[in-house]
């Protein structure tokens, strides 16, 4: 079997294992925010199915599969269809230029070299925020085509909020991109090799949290989840779903949490890299997975702590604070990249 | 904005605040009692579903169908119906109490004149039937099982029930308090 062949095999593999093994990571991700919301509010959360409620999700889905799927009657139809699999889609398209382990080198599988990444792509991040940006056509078309005041309102906020911080989010990945002097994920990773010291999160601090909060407002949860503000506008754009449409909606926001977790530790906290040199023996997926689960756990902290901002509130902070803050970063970035290296 | 709340806001103080409050609720024992499978204990003075007592001594009710509780309770969801035993006492032949129509206010406990009706701790009456919301006399006697220990302290002495101290006897303390 020649070189190639074996690539494209492990080419399919790869593509089929990887969006399953997160939608299952996913199914006990939406678990665990309900088991976690329950703690932090002195609860104990889904107790009934499964050990500890753990497979409560599984029930979720039989529940929502089962149930009408109800299309408003003024509603633009193919629209109304679509949506939640423009906001489904982009988020597993992120996965493909996502390492998850050392790529290139020497063989390593069966005599073959097996790349720990789908698409070794040059301009990982730049795919990272394009899709970030057409996940919001999701939200914005649901809000739209529902015909309703709530959805309309709630999409127009998220296409309103998503824009503000974008900005924000592009200004601060460009202080990595000039440190790691590539915008592949893959050479992202491979220049932060070393001890957790050599990692982008020290250097990089302030782009680290500006990324981190915009990346929350990108995730439309609280404390920027103002485009499905239960208390003035229903559900917003989710208002008309129901059933498993409503369900993709919900899913698509948990696989774009586990993506964007995934994708600040590869930027900031070393990726499938081991804290330190001495742990490289475990392998880098199984740094990746802990990275992803910890950054997740701390989404869900902020979460069920923060209460909502106002709308104003929202827009200062993407506009007066972050944005500027962000571009001094990137200034004072380039300044010192160009004078060191 | 001065220069101490640029810096308050910049290392998130109030934020990492919030946090450790839910942080700490996070590994405190939790509040939630599983219901079905955990009950609270109510206090003693609570009103659940009312019961008739019975002599320990002669093992009759305690009951001389005297009308005062039919007469004074508010909602008029209990009727006796008198007669007179070979002995010449009062006695309740028939003794009946719809609870869909009982409020629960404790009257007919209160104005008792032999403790011989009481409410008690039971307070799962929820059923797929009206009927078993109809107590008879047998039903109202059989709910003794469900009547605070104390009540049957002092057996045999007339007049209101003695009253339940703070901490009630030992022993009926089992389950969790509310």
């Amino acid at each position: 079997m020649s070189d190639p062949i074996a690539q494209l095999i492990f080419l399919i593999v790869k593509a089929i294992l990887l969006p399953v093994l997160i939608v299952l990571f996913v199914a006990f991700v939406i678990y665990f925010e309900r088991k976690f919301a329950g703690f932090f509010q002195a609860r104990v959360g889904p107790t009934y199915l499964g050990p500890w409620g753990s497979l409560q999700s599984f029930g979720d889905i039989f529940k929502l599969m089962s149930k009408e799927d109800v299309t408003p009657a003024r509603a633009d139809k193919p629209v109304f269809k679509l949506a939640p699999y423009i906001a489904f889609i982009p988020a597993f398209l992120v996965m493909a230029v996502l390492p998850f382990g050392p790529v290139g080198g020497e063989p390593n599988l069966f005599g073959y070299r097996f790349d720990y990444v789908i698409a070794n792509f040059d301009a990982g991040l730049v795919l990272f925020l394009a899709m970030c940006a057409l996940g919001v056509y999701g939200v914005v078309l649901a809000g739209w085509s529902s015909n309703s005041n709530y959805s309309l309102l709630g999409g127009l906020r998220a296409g309103a909020q998503m824009i503000s911080y974008e900005l924000a989010m592009g200004f601060s990945v460009v202080g990595v991109m000039l440190m790691a002097g590539s915008m592949s994920l893959v050479d992202i990773v491979d220049r932060q090799a070393g001890n957790f010291w050599d990692w982008y999160f020290i250097p990089q601090i302030v782009g680290a949290v500006i990324f981190f909060i915009a990346s929350i407002a990108e995730l439309n949860r609280t404390p920027f989840d103002l485009a499905e503000a239960e208390q003035e506008l229903v559900a917003g754009h989710l208002t008309e779903y129901s059933g498993m449409r409503w369900g993709m909606f919900y899913f698509a926001e948990y696989v774009n949490l586990v993506v964007v977790s995934a994708i600040v530790s590869t930027l900031y906290l070393g990726g499938w890299r081991a804290p330190l040199e001495v742990l490289d023996f475990i392998p880098g997926p199984i740094w990746l997975f802990l990275k992803i689960c910890v950054l997740i756990f701390l989404y869900m902290w902020i979460r069920w702590t923060i209460f909502r901002y106002r709308y104003n509130q929202l827009m200062s902070i993407g506009w007066k604070v972050l944005l500027p803050l962000s571009i001094a970063n990137l200034a004072v970035t380039a300044v010192v990249v160009s004078l060191v290296g | 904005m001065g220069l101490v709340d640029i810096v308050k806001k910049g290392t998130f103080v109030d934020i990492l605040r919030g946090m450790s409050v839910t942080g700490t609720y996070f590994v405190v024992d939790k509040v939630t009692v599983e219901y079905p499978k955990e009950k609270l204990h109510p206090y003693p003075r609570f009103r659940g579903v009312q019961a008739l007592l019975t002599d320990p001594e002669t093992g009759d009710t305690k009951c001389v169908a005297c009308m005062l509780c039919a007469t004074i309770c508010p909602s008029r969801c209990i009727s006796i119906v008198g007669e007179q035993t070979p002995d010449g006492r009062s006695h309740p032949a028939g003794f009946d109490l719809d609870l869909s129509r009982c409020v629960f206010c404790g009257f007919c406990e209160e104005v008792c004149p032999e403790a011989a009706i009481v409410m008690t701790r039971q307070y799962e009456l929820a059923t797929f039937d009206k009927n078993d919301l109809y107590l008879d006399k047998e039903r109202l006697l059989a709910n003794q099982v469900y009547a605070h220990k104390e009540l049957f302290a002092h057996p045999g002495e007339r007049g209101a029930p003695a009253p339940a101290a703070a901490g009630a006897a030992p022993g009926t303390q089992e389950g969790r308090r509310p």
